[in-house]
């Protein structure tokens, strides 16, 4: 079975489960966080050569490692609910023993998983404005300068891009670039930024400079995946079963 | 120019900045508890990061460090904010003279010890024992569950068993007994780590530098760092020659997971069988030198004197 992993409120990434069910892609599992939240019965193991996932949904459907192909993975964290009925003075260590966790087991979900979680983001990395800022400078987009400092307030994960500016949203995977059309050269650093990220799926916003060129305005591991529309849809369809016999 | 930062008076700061002294190596020393009094900015250009940082003492170009060991300690708990109320503007210069500090780090082209995006494979253990596993360590047997009858299952196969936290937040390894078994189903609120325990000789290998400084740790407490508490005598540290073979492997996992300096801990069983537990990323060394006597913290110093220039450019192979 392959899995599509995300909240209820991710409106892409209930359209990337129904546009993959259409393609026929299956036994595909919508996988919401909210159940995860209150999945019945975790076991998660490893040892000195295997790692095994097992949990019970509320529903009662059993998610097992041994029965998943894949994952398109959109969790951002674990969602609010067991953290939540800790006591307020553990709520803090529940929270970080949940991250861990969940880190963790989709660490070990075997198969091919867009995107892989990393130790700096769970669905693939969260990188500070300003790190993507080197990154997309050294991919060869141009960016625009980044400032910081102690006595002004931190811009933290927001865009670059100025108020009133036209904006553009790609998504680069497996180098190639789907969304809106860019020139050649603009469309291979955005694949090079997503390869220098160690990213197998990341949107990235440009916005129009003053001298027309499309500049670096943000980037993110769970962008909005419609703008890709069928082509994406047929390239994740198409990553997903690679190998797989059915 | 070394930039060294934290709090001076810690011991593992001390014994770097004392060794730094020796060697006449040039650093700036930046306390936390300044933070009042410093101001500090950054710039990405293009390919160039310039700044600087305003200490007390004097002003410093960011691009002239060459080399940065921070050993920061959380700055909410900062004793300069102790009757602060939770909005106050101390509080919040704090914070974000300490963001910016942090994300300056975390770009620039410097040799930092260690930078925060491969520090986070500690934040789960056993994520990071999925990344140890693949450079050839052996892992003790785990299970994470939300099950009582799952660890009960576990714990009669295994015979002993310990219990310790999955997230960084720092907690004493246990042994599971028949007491925790009676109170197993309060676990069903969280799911919870547990491990076959392994006998054998715990290991404490300090790499920095291409240099590995192992430490046998003797003790009959199943978490050797309480050893006073639990076995009612501390534990007895002595220092060991490791394989080449093993030495090599340790300094290939430090580089692995992108750690300039880590401490990684590992038990050798009575068959020779090394198993690794985890890796921190921020080791307090001082412990294991003090008490052994292996010259850790002037390996320290040696690595971040012989930082080179790069002035301006970006930090090649940010991962």
């Amino acid at each position: 079975m392959w899995l599509v992993l995300c909240s209820s409120s991710d409106t892409s990434g209930l359209w990337v489960y129904q546009g993959l069910r259409q393609l026929g892609v299956g036994p595909m599992e919508l996988v919401l966080s909210e159940w995860l939240a209150f999945g019945s019965r975790w076991e998660h193991r490893l040892d000195g050569s295997a790692t095994q996932f097992r949990v019970t949904l509320p529903d009662g459907r059993v998610l097992c490692s041994s029965r998943i192909r894949g994952a398109i993975n959109r969790l951002l964290a674990p969602a609010p609910g067991i953290d939540q009925q800790a006591a307020i003075s553990d709520r803090e260590y529940a929270h970080a023993e949940l991250q861990a966790f969940y880190l963790s087991w989709l660490q070990g979900l075997p198969g091919v998983m867009i995107n892989r979680p990393g130790a700096v983001g769970l669905c693939g990395p969260w990188y500070h404005t300003s790190e993507w800022v080197c990154r997309a400078s050294r991919a060869g987009l141009k960016a625009p300068v980044y400032r910081q400092s102690a006595h002004e307030t931190e811009r933290g994960y927001a865009s670059l891009a100025p108020e009133g500016a036209t904006t553009i949203n790609v998504i680069a995977f497996r180098g190639e670039v789907y969304g809106e059309r860019v020139g050649e050269p603009v469309a291979r650093a955005c694949a090079r930024l997503a390869q220098e990220a160690r990213t197998e799926l990341l949107g990235i916003e440009l916005y129009a400079g003053q001298d027309g060129e499309w500049t670096f305005a943000s980037a993110t591991p769970c962008p909005g995946l419609s703008v890709g529309g069928m082509p994406l849809l047929h390239s994740l369809a198409d990553a997903l079963t690679e190998g797989a016999t059915s | 120019m070394i930039l060294v930062c934290g709090i001076p008076s810690e011991t593992p700061l001390r014994m770097v900045t004392s060794n730094l002294e020796r060697m006449k190596a040039e650093f700036a020393l930046l306390s936390q508890r300044e933070f009042p009094k410093c101001q500090l900015w950054f710039e990405v250009n293009g390919g160039e990061i310039i700044g600087e940082l305003h200490a007390p003492e004097r002003t410093y170009p960011l691009q002239e460090f060459t080399a940065v060991y921070p050993r920061l300690m959380d700055d909410r708990f900062l004793p300069e904010l102790s009757d602060e109320p939770p909005d106050s503007s101390l509080r919040k210069h704090c914070r974000s003279f300490h963001d910016t500090l942090i994300r300056w780090m975390e770009i620039a082209p410097a040799l930092v010890i260690n930078r925060c995006a491969p520090m986070a494979s500690n934040s789960s253990k056993p994520y990071q024992a999925q990344l140890i596993r693949e450079q050839g360590f052996l892992v003790p047997e785990t299970l994470i569950t939300n099950d009582p009858e799952l660890v009960r299952e576990f714990r009669a196969k295994h015979g002993r068993v310990i219990y310790k936290s999955i997230s960084a937040v720092r907690s004493i390894v246990q042994e599971l007994n028949d007491e925790d078994e009676a109170r197993l189903e309060r676990i069903r609120w969280c799911p919870t780590q547990f491990q076959a325990f392994e006998e054998g000789t715990n290991l404490r290998v300090h790499t920095v530098g291409g240099e590995a400084f192992a430490t046998a740790v003797r003790s009959e407490a199943t978490d050797y760092r309480y050893a006073a508490r639990q076995a009612g005598e501390p534990a007895e540290l002595r220092e060991v020659t490791l394989s080449s073979e093993l030495s090599e492997k340790c300094l290939r996992l430090s580089q692995a997971l992108g750690l300039e300096f880590a401490g990684i801990d590992l038990k050798v069983t009575p068959e020779d069988d090394v198993y690794c537990f985890e890796v921190n990323p921020c080791p307090a060394f001082s412990y294991y030198e003090a008490n052994t006597g292996q010259p850790i913290s002037a390996a320290v110093a040696r690595r971040l004197a012989s930082a080179s220039v790069t002035v301006g450019t970006l930090k090649p192979g940010l991962a």
